[in-house]
């Protein structure tokens, strides 16, 4: 995920500082993982570097300087083209799910390969129910109900193919242990 | 508390066996999905425990009451009283009105036409298509249509719902829609809901899943039969 | 497309194709026979000389006269209405599905002039395989009944034949209207390969016009008898032609007028619709009022000319009442006139004609009602899944198919007969010398000496009108409506099979 960009959309709707900006990202991001601070204000100063942010007036509260931040036209600009640029759709299939699934079937038998598939199904499944009862909570907003829909749609995706794949090593595993 | 009881049951349409002995419990309130691959026997499941089909072999009860040995007019009334049901699509009669559809079941069980009129209408502003209470079926699009079979499966409150794939003609957005207000008036009234489906994300919304393969319930494949509810009747 | 994949796909279908060809055969074959029959008593020689110069060869008053045998043939050609309109009723058999398997070979890459052709081809093949098979029936029937009696006369006009254009003019004429009547009803269907149509406009209102074809056909029939006292015996082709059509339109009127009863029964069931059976009943009829029309059109047309058969049955008795009456008064009591005893014979004959197109009618009646619960299985299966009982189906069907029938066989009756009194106007007797005899019975009854007593009286004039024959009438109208009640629960008993759980497996 592109965190300079995900900041610098952040920035579009006002100024805000870095404590704000991490709030606002789990906030509006509820599924991704959280950011932590330090990989904020790191990624603050190479925006600040790069001429897409500038520093907006500082606050004092008690504690530490608070700088605020504001898109700059350089910003502004890098946003509207990252926005305008379609993402390649899965060029790699680099998943670590399908990956062990491959390696149980070169490397153990085959029954280990169902055993985990199971497992995993398992895992997927309760997930999934787990996603689809926080959407449908009558409390969710539409930030729940986008990111889990998005959630959700993966590990459909991922549960049809489990499915299909347990089928089909069952299919194998006949022919070869008839 | 056990609402809804099969005990071994068998089915078969001539040499074609559908069900191989299904054993199953369902609590009251609770949201049950029944999936699998197609000609699991999941549509004959749902028809015999909802009395419509009765089984070759078997026990079905309803609160400890045996209702397989039933007379077809005494299943009836159970039905119409206490169960509804919901099918994939072409459910509604297509000469009556949306709100005549919806009040349908009232009217039989003798509620006055006034009276059934608002409580369809009542039903329908719940689904979203209280406009469309005096337009019928062939005008309305498939979604809309099937908020329509949803109202009238619940208008009379029933204790338990029967759902055949509700959302299989619709698209991911509206089935989602017509799924969600679904499960969760079920919820608000403690409505017993058996839903078949074959699409896991659609499963997903029941409290307990069980999968039927070659007309028993698979037990080996997933165990998700025995699954924790995630949720829970409340 | 060559000639063998066009009639190939023209004869592909289901049984309903099967039996919707049958009958649209039948029809046409019966259609065939009836024009037949009239084109061989048109065809019967006047012997030269005196143009009322009665044809001896035949027992039969009807084809001895000149003067009758135009009214037999009209009477024949009447005939054909309700087997026309029974062809009409015919087309529309599993016309949804035909539509669906036409729809199909639109989606399949046919061209709209191809799937009209199929569907053209189809029901002229029928229709010509019909009129063929009613030529041979009439050539067959015509060698086998032509059996001269004792006098040598004949009892049918065996012993002539309409000209070959007149044969060939009604074995081809036939299946091209039929054929074109069909292209006419698809122009709809073949505009979309989507088949299944979406009815996203509602059918219009019925509105009460068809009233004015009844009292077209009525007013036809009230200028008969004027124009025949005005011209005399000699009547002209084009007044019975006229009065035909106004008998024709009459008829359609009546099965046109039923679409706005159906819709008004409906109307008024739904405003005190208290049950359900009787809600779902009241909608059918006003979602689609011109379902009457098409069940009930052969059925109608029967009773209608059944209804006119017996307005000339009342004439002929009323008519034999009075001349026995003035042969009496004339001294002449034994004198049993033969005229009205045929012409009463010969309404028997068109009463079992009448009888026969009611069995055909109601036997359209149910493949058409069947027809009709098939095509809603499925919303069927589904009320009966959700603890509707098929009871409740069942009564609204007989609601569905009782309300309309019954002002509608009235209708019928009531324009049939008001058709045929209007060709049977009053009689007017005396105004005018009788010979009476004044003399004791026995004296009368002594032909030698009756002419002695004979005193001719001015007599007043009387009018007379002919009996509402209400006892046939209501033997028709109630015989009518036991017919549709027996359909209407033959049709239910299709409900069990028709709201099997089957029909609702979602794939």
């Amino acid at each position: 995920m592109s965190t300079p960009h995900v900041l610098l959309g952040l920035l579009a709707s006002g100024t805000k500082h870095g404590y704000e900006l991490k709030r606002a990202h789990d906030e509006r991001l509820p599924q991704a993982r959280p950011l932590a601070y330090g990989q904020v204000y790191a990624t603050l100063g190479r925006l600040l570097r790069d001429g897409l942010v500038t520093p907006a007036g500082q606050e004092r509260l008690a504690g530490p300087d608070r700088t605020a931040y504001a898109l700059t036209e350089e910003g502004r600009t890098a946003l509207d083209r990252w926005l305008g640029t379609v993402e390649p759709p899965m060029p790699h299939v680099n998943s670590t799910l399908f990956a062990k699934v491959v390696v149980a079937l070169l490397a153990a038998d085959v029954d280990r390969a169902r055993a985990y598939l199971i497992a995993q199904r398992r895992a997927h499944t309760d997930r999934l129910r787990e996603l689809t009862a926080l959407k449908t909570a009558p409390s969710a907003t539409i930030d729940d109900v986008v990111a889990a829909d998005y959630a959700i749609a993966h590990l459909d995706a991922d549960l049809r193919w489990l499915h299909t794949t347990l089928d089909r090593v069952a299919d194998w595993h006949r022919e070869v242990h008839p | 508390m056990t609402q809804l009881q099969a005990r071994g049951l068998v089915k078969s349409y001539g040499p074609t066996p559908a069900l191989r002995g299904v054993t199953l419990d369902v609590a009251e309130g609770e949201i049950v999905a029944v999936t699998g691959p197609s000609g699991c026997g999941k549509s004959t499941l749902l028809h015999c425990l909802a009395g419509i089909l009765r089984p070759d072999a078997g026990e079905v009860s309803w609160h400890g009451h045996r209702i397989d040995t039933w007379s077809e007019a005494a299943r009836s009334r159970l039905r119409r009283t206490e169960f509804g049901v919901l099918f994939q699509f072409g459910q509604l009669v297509a000469e009556l009105t949306a709100a005549e559809n919806v009040a349908l079941p009232l009217l039989l069980a003798g509620t006055g036409r006034r009276a059934a009129r608002t409580a369809a209408l009542t039903w329908l502003d719940r689904f979203g298509v209280a406009q469309l209470a005096d337009v019928r079926p062939g005008e309305m699009s498939g979604g809309q249509q099937q908020r329509c079979a949803t109202a009238r499966a619940l208008v009379t409150e029933p204790r338990v719902l029967f759902a055949d794939e509700p959302t299989g003609a619709l698209d991911t957005l509206t089935g989602e829609q017509v799924l969600t207000q679904l499960v969760r008036l079920a919820r608000e009234q403690r409505t017993t809901v058996v839903l078949i489906t074959h699409e896991p994300r659609i499963a997903a919304y029941a409290d307990r899943e069980i999968v039927l393969r070659d007309g028993v319930i698979d037990h080996t494949g997933l165990g998700l039969d025995a699954a924790p509810l995630a949720g829970g009747p409340r | 497309m060559r000639p063998g994949t066009f009639i190939r796909l023209a004869l592909v279908g289901n049984r309903t194709d099967a039996a919707r060809l049958a009958l649209t055969a039948l029809s046409a074959a019966l259609a065939a026979l009836a024009v037949l029959a009239a084109l061989s008593v048109l065809a019967i020689q006047t012997p030269p000389g005196d143009p009322g110069q009665h044809s001896e060869q035949y027992t039969n008053a009807l084809l001895r006269e000149p003067g009758l045998r135009g009214g037999t043939a009209f009477a024949i050609l009447l005939l054909t209405i309700p087997v026309l309109a029974l062809a009409g009723q015919c087309a529309r058999l599993g016309a949804p599905a035909r539509d669906r398997r036409l729809a199909a070979f639109r989606l399949a890459g046919a061209t709209p002039g191809q799937v009209t052709r199929v569907a053209v081809l189809e029901t002229g093949l029928a229709s010509l395989l019909g009129t063929v098979a009613g030529l041979a029936t009439y050539l067959v029937g015509r060698a086998l009944v032509h059996r001269p009696d004792v006098n040598g006369q004949l009892a049918l006009p065996t012993d002539v034949l309409p000209t070959v254009p007149e044969l060939a003019l009604v074995v081809l004429a036939l299946p091209l209207v039929a054929a074109a009547v069909t292209a006419l009803m698809l122009r709809r269907v073949t505009a979309t390969p989507l088949g299944v149509v979406r009815r996203a406009r509602r059918a219009g209102r019925p509105r009460p016009w068809p009233a004015l074809l009844i009292a077209l056909g009525v007013l036809g029939a009230a200028l008969f008898e004027p124009i025949r006292q005005a011209s005399g015996d000699g009547l002209e082709a084009w007044v019975f032609g006229s009065v035909f059509v106004g008998a024709f339109a009459a008829v359609l009127g009546v099965i046109l007028g039923v679409g706005w009863l159906s819709h008004w029964t409906g109307r008024l069931l739904h405003r005190y619709a208290g049950s359900p059976a009787r809600l779902l009943a009241a909608r059918r009829l006003t979602e689609d009022p011109w379902a009457g029309s098409r069940t009930f059109a052969a059925l109608l047309a029967a009773l209608a000319i059944g209804a006119g058969a017996a307005a000339f049955r009342a004439g002929f008795e009323l008519r034999e009442q009075l001349e026995r009456e003035q042969n009496r008064r004339a001294g002449y009591d034994d004198f049993s006139n033969g005229q009205n005893a045929f012409y009463l014979r010969t309404m028997d004959l068109v009463d079992l004609a009448v009888g026969v197109a009611v069995v055909i009618a109601v036997a359209g009646l149910l493949v058409m009602l069947i027809e009709g619960i098939t095509a809603r299985r499925r919303a069927y299966a589904a009320l009966v899944a959700g603890g509707v009982p098929r009871a409740t189906l069942g009564v609204s069907i007989l609601w569905q198919v009782l309300a309309p029938v019954v002002p509608a066989v009235l209708l019928a009756l009531g324009a049939g007969y008001t058709l045929g009194r209007m060709l049977n106007p009053d009689i007017v007797t005396g105004g005018d010398w009788e010979p009476v005899c004044r003399a004791t019975a026995e004296l009368c009854a002594d032909p030698a000496n009756r002419d002695s007593h004979i005193e001719m009286v001015l007599v007043d004039g009387v009018v007379h009108s002919p009996g509402v024959p209400l006892e046939q009438l209501a033997l028709l109208g109630a015989g009518a409506v036991a017919a549709t009640l027996l359909t209407a629960g033959l049709g239910v008993l299709f409900l069990r099979s028709s709201t099997a759980v089957e029909e609702l497996r979602a794939t």
